[in-house]
């Protein structure tokens, strides 16, 4: 997903610039041309000034590109309503919380009240060793 | 870096422990023993995140569960370098390596124990240790002590639902359930929106109500297990306890509801309670079903809690069938 919104936005960039170039381009070679007719002594000036049709095209596709690349990159977005979001982190676990390139989110804590049941302040630490030897002993 | 590191890992299964002890040595070795302090230094260095510290601590408490005494006092080292002799929650963590080390050995134990009552006299505000004084003297099976020392920490700090939660666990195991259960709605007070905690208090009620045997802690108990429902979707934990709850009072009506009168909740009729009944074994089969089915968005469930699921509705279906 990540390689595809980011060649979108890649794509979209370059079409801007270009656009950017033959816009550039374009007055450039107008204001040598108007310059060029003045030195005639003619004066027609009025629809000289306003950029191609397929240049204003070109602009506003490509910024819809970029927008539309960036779009599909962003996370996604999470429940608001806090029974779907509790019920989330307890029916799917760290599966839910995924981004955009497979891991785990950096924020995610699981059930953030786990710690009352848990009470990382008042570990038995003995217990625990003592535990887990058991559970070598039995594998 | 596994993302678990960043939680810490006293409720994670052995094989996890496991796991991530076999993986403090590549951790310790690839990531920055010490930040360093001046700004010139830190411009060439790799840059620090929390993440680091919290991974550093987890990794701790890890090891020693496993036994791993070398990587935990590295660990502890790095915090130390970072963070200093005198910070509060370091003096904790060299306190419980200390715990560790000392494994069953009475004497030391109560060396630890002066030191920490030492700590206390110089500073008594010093929440860590005191905690750990507690859990100590808890470890030692000092339980009236250990309650005595906690309370006085309540007093001090009243709004630390971690403490009224430990309480709530000791006076639970002395099976003193109206003390218990005083503590745990103390939790809900500070934390309203807890739905494990609204389970458990649910599970105290229901505990309680057997040996005493008041209707009125079984419509307690059936409020705070629908709470815990509202509050989180598909909470398999709370869906057994309203399915228990509710074959109870179905098999067994109580009597009249007297305590209508006083204001609080009343037992509801036994329509309500049927039909709760069966959106409990509802939802349970339908968690049951899709666990077992392996289907993506329902893999978070714990395996012991589906498996005590399945045995209750099993036990369902074989009294409908007699």
């Amino acid at each position: 997903m990540t390689w595809l919104s980011k060649s979108t936005t890649a794509f979209g960039l370059i079409l801007l610039a270009h656009a950017c170039y033959s816009a550039h381009e374009h007055s450039a070679l107008q204001s040598h041309r108007v310059a060029s007719l003045t030195s005639l002594g003619t004066s027609q000036s009025g629809t000289a000034t306003s950029l191609p049709i397929d240049i204003t095209i070109e602009t506003i596709i490509a910024t819809f590109i970029i927008c539309l690349g960036l779009v599909s990159g962003t996370s996604r977005l999470r429940p608001i309503q806090w029974r779907v979001w509790a019920g989330q982190i307890e029916r799917e676990g760290e599966a839910g919380f995924l981004n955009s390139s497979g891991e785990v989110e950096k924020d995610y804590v699981g059930n953030p009240f786990r710690l009352l049941e848990s009470r990382p302040g008042f570990v038995d630490i003995r217990k625990q060793r003592k535990e887990f030897a058991e559970w070598v002993k039995n594998q | 870096m596994s993302s678990s590191l960043l939680h810490p890992p006293s409720h994670l299964p052995p094989a996890t422990a496991l796991k991530h002890s076999k993986q403090a040595p590549s951790i310790l070795a690839n990531s920055p023993g010490a930040i360093a302090t001046s700004t010139l230094q830190s411009l060439l260095s790799a840059s620090e995140t929390a993440e680091l510290w919290t991974t550093y601590e987890n990794l701790l408490l890890s090891c020693l569960r496993t036994g791993d005494d070398e990587s935990a006092h590295q660990c502890l080292g790095r915090l130390v370098n970072r963070f200093g002799d005198d910070n509060e929650r370091i003096m904790a963590l060299k306190g419980l390596l200390k715990e560790a080390n000392a494994g069953d050995d009475n004497a030391t134990l109560d060396v630890i124990l002066k030191e920490y009552d030492q700590i206390l006299q110089e500073n008594p505000t010093n929440l860590p240790i005191s905690k750990r004084r507690i859990a100590l003297l808890r470890s030692r099976g000092q339980i009236a002590d250990s309650v005595t020392a906690l309370i006085s920490l309540l007093d001090a700090s009243p709004t630390d639902a971690e403490a009224w939660s430990e309480l709530a666990d000791m006076y639970f195991s002395q099976g003193l359930y109206s003390q218990a259960i005083f503590a745990l709605e103390e939790v809900l007070v500070l934390q309203p929106n807890a739905w494990n905690i609204h389970a458990r208090l649910g599970e105290m009620l229901f505990t309680a109500a057997k040996t005493s045997d008041t209707s009125k802690q079984l419509a307690e108990a059936l409020k705070r297990f629908c709470r815990s429902i509202e509050l989180c979707d598909n909470y398999l934990r709370g869906y057994y306890g309203l399915k228990l709850i509710a074959k109870q009072l179905l098999n067994e009506p109580q009597k009249a509801t007297k305590q209508a009168e006083s204001g609080e909740f009343s037992l509801p009729d036994s329509a309500t309670l049927r039909k709760l009944d069966e959106a409990a074994t509802e939802k349970l089969a339908e968690i049951v079903r899709r666990y077992s089915a392996a289907e993506k968005g329902w893999q978070g469930y714990d395996q012991a809690e589906i498996a005590a699921a399945q045995q209750v509705l099993q036990n369902e279906t074989e009294a409908t069938v007699r």
